[in-house]
């Protein structure tokens, strides 16, 4: 989304310029959200947990000040074609960094109610799911920031992967309910969690979308890939 | 993605497919086919083949000298007006090539009619200058002809504002007023095509917006094909948008997709204001 020749005028050029200055620093705050959450419930930090809902009043911030940039720009300048795709992704993957944010925030939040669990499901499955969730949401800021469409496409069609997690995750939840009933208060909070994190995938995916948008004009398919086709080995 | 490409040359099978899918499910109109344009040594067109679509709006873009107006001029032949000019190739319009020898012209311009930049009444009352132009190509009654000169004002939403006063000048109207009597002028002589060489780059945005509401109607009757330099213009307007860069014709595609996605990089470089 930038790699274009200068406008003519050059006001215009330093105004998407900040455009996308404001909505890169609101993909590395959402990250680092991201991390500390689930460092919160993984490693039981409750330095960590402070963090995510501290940082969300600035991602707030950001997206209001994105988004009226971006509607200025529309006013004043009429954007066209690559100009036009690149403020209507912006637009809406400051509102996917918004929920990402809050979704952090509610991971942090409940992080120090999760208990680790005796027996087999620890933290492990949990880790896993994060571990892949940090890896897409990482491509695709990448993919915004490098307009790299085919970076995008890979974070978009890996996004299975992390869905068939956490379908494994609440099965195994709902066996260890069943089995003692002591279980289903943490049990409930680690659910609450995975499927926080199932969403900031899925939020991660939508942006690799838009950026694909952008760089190509194409629209992906309405349906991602399911199954193993697009399955991320390791 | 790649068969309905528009590259300046390819073979004329591919491009009259290509052109004709811009507006889907319409017949074309007018097919240019392997246009070469010369004002005296100079070489204005090369090579062009477009298709323009029936009913439909055709908006042709691209910064001065690139030739879009030279096309619009070879559309009926307004070049024959000078000398030193001249076309090769071919331009199909009812099966015939209007590039052909021995073609009847005023015919030609009874079918394909024009609308300039600066409105141009004839000096003298409005209700001749829309008479005028009948009364060169038929012969017609007075109460008919004055239900055509009506007809003419009523469908460029001219009447209410003139019905009073037919008999007065038309060069004490509105440069808004004068070029929708040009449009009338044009439309009541009944031809399939209107060719609009910038037609509301001298008026005020209110009448702009009037002819272009006006575009919108006479297009489920006409074929039109409209040079314009402003860009949102060409977006409000045409079906299909024409862009040409140093006498070539560089893409044709749907509106939607020429204003969203261009194929080509010359195209989103105009359009997005990058031009160096």
């Amino acid at each position: 989304m930038g790699n274009e020749p200068a406008h003519t005028v050059t006001r215009y050029d330093q105004e998407l310029d900040r455009l996308r200055g404001l909505v890169a620093r609101m993909g590395g705050l959402v990250e680092r959200q991201t991390a500390r959450a689930i460092a919160a419930v993984v490693d039981q930090d409750e330095e960590a947990a402070l963090e995510p809902p501290e940082l969300d009043v600035e991602v707030d911030a950001l997206e209001r000040e994105a988004e009226s940039l971006a509607i200025r720009i529309l006013a004043l300048r009429a954007p066209m074609a690559v100009d036009l795709r690149v403020i209507i992704a912006v637009l809406k993957i400051t509102g996917d960094f918004e929920r990402i944010g809050d979704y952090a925030s509610s991971i942090a939040r409940r992080a120090l109610k999760v208990e680790p669990l005796d027996g087999a499901l620890s933290f492990g499955a949990l880790r896993n799911m994060a571990r892949l969730v940090q890896e897409n949401l990482h491509s695709a800021i990448e993919a915004m920031v490098n307009n790299d469409s085919e970076c995008a496409m890979q974070v978009w069609g890996s996004d299975t992967a992390i869905d068939e997690l956490y379908t494994a995750m609440f099965r195994e939840l709902v066996t260890y309910m069943m089995e003692d009933p002591r279980k289903i208060g943490p049990c409930i909070h680690l659910l609450f969690v995975a499927k926080n994190l199932e969403r900031i995938g899925d939020h991660a995916t939508n942006i690799a979308e838009r950026v694909y948008y952008a760089v190509t004009g194409e629209m992906l398919p309405a349906l991602r890939p399911r199954g193993g086709a697009a399955k991320k080995s390791g | 993605m790649n068969e309905n490409t528009m590259q300046a040359t390819p073979s004329a099978d591919v491009e009259v497919e290509a052109s004709a899918s811009a507006v889907s499910g319409r017949p074309i109109a007018i097919q240019v086919n392997n246009l070469d344009f010369y004002y005296g040594k100079t070489h204005a067109l090369h090579n062009i083949t477009l298709g323009f679509p029936e009913r439909s709006v055709t908006g042709m873009i691209g910064p001065s000298g690139c030739g879009k107006s030279t096309l619009l001029r070879v559309l009926n032949r307004m070049y024959d007006l000078y000398p030193g000019q001249r076309a090769t190739g071919e331009v199909m319009f009812s099966g015939q090539n209007i590039l052909g020898s021995g073609l009847d012209l005023n015919a030609l311009r009874s079918r394909v009619g024009m609308v300039f930049q600066k409105p141009t009444p004839f000096p003298m009352s409005i209700y001749d200058n829309i008479a005028f132009g009948i009364r060169l190509h038929e012969r017609v009654s007075r109460s008919e002809m004055d239900g055509r000169v009506e007809d003419a004002l009523r469908r460029v939403a001219l009447w209410p504002e003139v019905k009073d006063r037919l008999q007065a000048s038309a060069t004490a109207l509105s440069g808004g007023q004068q070029q929708r009597l040009c449009i009338a002028r044009t439309i009541a002589v009944r031809p399939e095509v209107i060719l609009l060489d910038e037609p509301t780059s001298a008026l005020d945005p209110v009448s702009t917006a009037r002819i272009e509401e006006l575009l919108d109607e006479l297009k489920t009757e006409f074929t039109i094909a409209i040079v314009t330099h402003n860009m949102q213009q060409a977006a409000r307007c045409a079906d299909q948008v024409a862009f040409f860069y140093l006498g070539e014709l560089v893409e044709v595609d749907s509106t939607a997709r020429m204003f969203t996605a261009p194929r080509e990089s010359r195209t989103q470089d105009y359009i997005t204001g990058r031009f160096g």
